[in-house]
């Protein structure tokens, strides 16, 4: 089964465009080694798109209480609580963590699923991103090429500390 | 002696977007209602200035991630009444399939994620599916349904990708069609339960006074319960083409707000969206859902906002119930697309978006090119309208707790289902009392 990549945010929101570009970069480089759903706002589609599926690698942009910006937070959003930057960013009626804990509720979330937080700051109208933020949205997607190759699902330390998108310790696990 | 509190929620939860609301009341009556739009969508607008006229639809779904058929379906409407273009009968039926599957993704949402936890008194659709999650899956299944038309005939589920000026880039055969048909038999049997079942949720009661009477305004056609076409007819005798949007609807910019405020001139406010829908158009709907407003003992005119859930669920079964219509009669159409030559000229379409009226308007140069935009959101036209319905509502509930009372705001707010998001950022509410 091939992973499915996600991503939330709006291209046409300066920063929380991350998310698409990121998808962009992977669907250019793993074609159709992998599945792609760019979701700009309504979360209860997840439900739907991820169930059944081993593998799903979503990112988000994450506002500013999360960290710096171009931070790179990495959660297993299974089993990690989000951080505040993610849960409450939402503008769509659901938000990330509800939608998952909506989908653990009805039986209905996929096998595996990595969330890669990516903190930004300005989420007014425009398609320009902070240079910070587009660097990480290229290290999440290198992140991901090395997931997907090396079949570990897990992050490469080398991809994680390219500079200037920063690898930030998850701190609000529990 | 008088003393202030503050009742002050910061976010608005289970919104479309996000907003600003602030309420300042007494025991004397409510002194101040604002609600607060910060950003419109003046950027689209000015964003589609200099572009090419075949890009309005695919920009313009952009707007909003909840309801990008409306963008589409008024923008391709507006420009092919630039260029005078009809569509064929064929083309424009598929058109409704594609915006009753919007209109049952986008109820679906607002009535089980949004709405109806208000109703039951839970915080959230994730606490209500606690208790509930039968309800909630039933929820989930008629979107789903809703998300298979838009992808089979958009392309992809959000933001569709095949429909352009003149038609669509590919028409589907008949039988790629015809793997929808069970699922939305499906979807219709659970819009028939979900009707029932609202109905039986508890329901604020709220009449504004005759003094006070809501306008409702929507689209109306002779042959069918408005979507694409139509004119715009009100209840209070309003009666125009779509062109004429502009000499009869005016709007202004008010201080606390960056949204301007749509009302007619010399009228005010007004409101639109399903209720508005429902009341002038109740018998364009399917036989079954008109049965089925009898069945529950739902009058065929509602002007009561909390009803709205009941409205939008008969709005779910009208549009699974015309689907299936659609897929029985579908043809396919001989042309994907009419072609259009472009000309200098101007362009009017207003649609009806899940939550309303959508206006467009574009001119175009000699060759195609947008030398002017507007767009009129349906959350626009109602934003009057909620602060009015706040303005009114309080006072009766003034023997609630504030907790109470807050709820209740955010629910009258919830009846419009704003999509905000369509203008703007997130709702905070404030609520300030004098007492």
């Amino acid at each position: 089964m091939k992973p499915l990549i996600i991503s939330l945010g709006h291209r046409y929101r300066s920063d929380d465009g991350v998310g698409p570009l990121t998808l962009d970069l992977l669907r250019q480089r793993l074609r159709d080694r992998v599945d792609c759903l760019e979701n700009p706002g309504d979360v209860t589609r997840l439900l739907a798109a991820w169930q059944g599926v081993e593998r799903v690698y979503l990112i988000d942009a994450l506002d500013g209480s999360a960290g710096e910006r171009g931070d790179i937070l990495e959660l297993d959003g299974l089993r990690q609580v989000l951080p505040a930057g993610a849960a409450s960013t939402s503008s769509h009626g659901l938000n990330l963590a509800e939608a998952i804990e909506l989908s653990k509720m009805l039986g209905s979330p996929p096998q595996r699923l990595t969330i890669y937080g990516i903190v930004a700051a300005n989420f007014s109208p425009g398609q320009t991103l902070d240079p910070a933020v587009e660097a990480a949205a290229h290290a999440v997607a290198e992140r991901i090429m090395v997931a997907i190759d090396g079949g570990t699902g897990t992050a490469i330390e080398t991809a994680a500390s390219n500079q200037p998108g920063k690898e930030t310790a998850c701190t609000n696990t529990h | 002696m008088t003393s202030t509190r503050v009742i002050k929620v910061d976010y608005l939860a289970r919104v479309e977007g996000e907003g600003a609301l602030f309420v300042q009341y007494d025991d004397a009556g409510v002194h101040d209602v604002k609600l607060k739009i910060f950003e419109p969508p003046r950027f689209f607008e000015a964003f589609l200035r200099g572009r090419d006229y075949r890009e309005a639809p695919d920009i313009t779904a952009r707007i909003c991630g909840i309801c990008p058929v409306a963008y589409q379906m008024s923008a391709i409407h507006a420009m092919e009444n630039a260029l005078g273009i009809e569509p064929t009968p064929e083309l424009a039926a598929l058109r409704r399939l594609l915006y009753c599957g919007e209109w049952i993704e986008s109820h679906a949402l607002h009535i089980f994620m949004l709405h109806a936890p208000d109703f039951l008194g839970y915080e959230s659709a994730v606490a209500m599916a606690r208790d509930h999650p039968g309800i909630v899956e039933r929820g989930l299944e008629l979107k789903k349904a809703g998300n298979a038309i838009v992808s089979l005939l958009g392309g992809r589920e959000v933001h569709p990708i095949n429909v352009r000026v003149g038609g669509f880039y590919r028409v589907p055969e008949a039988r790629e069609l015809q793997p929808l048909r069970q699922q939305l038999q499906r979807g219709r049997d659970a819009a028939i339960d979900t009707v029932r079942w609202v109905s039986t949720l508890p329901c604020p009661k709220f009449q504004r006074q005759q003094q006070h009477d809501y306008e409702f305004v929507a689209l109306q056609h002779p042959d069918e319960y408005p979507m694409n076409r139509g004119r715009i007819v009100s209840t209070a005798g309003l009666d125009i083409a779509v062109w004429d949007y502009d000499v009869t609807f005016e709007e202004q910019h008010v201080q606390h707000t960056n949204a301007l405020h749509s009302v007619i001139r010399q009228r005010g406010a007004y409101f639109v969206g399903p209720m508005a829908r429902y009341n002038l158009n109740f018998d364009r709907l399917t036989a079954l859902t008109r049965d089925m407003a009898a069945d529950i003992g739902f009058p065929p005119f509602c002007r009561n906002p909390f009803q709205s859930i009941i409205v939008r669920s008969l709005e779910v079964l009208h549009a699974f119930d015309e689907a299936l219509q659609l897929l029985d009669h579908y043809r396919k159409p001989d042309q994907p697309w009419t072609e259009e030559t472009p000309a200098a000229s101007t362009g009017y379409a207003a649609t009806e978006a899940p939550r309303g009226l959508l206006y467009h308007r574009y001119s175009l140069d000699e060759t195609g090119t947008i030398t002017d935009a507007k767009i009129v959101p349906p959350t626009s036209q109602n934003q009057k309208t909620i602060e009015d319905d706040l303005r009114l509502m309080i006072p009766r509930y003034l023997s609630m707790a504030e907790e109470q009372l807050r709820s209740r705001c955010e629910q009258a707010i919830r009846n419009y289902d704003p999509c905000i998001s369509c203008a703007t950022h997130f709702l905070q509410l404030h609520l300030e009392k004098r007492s």
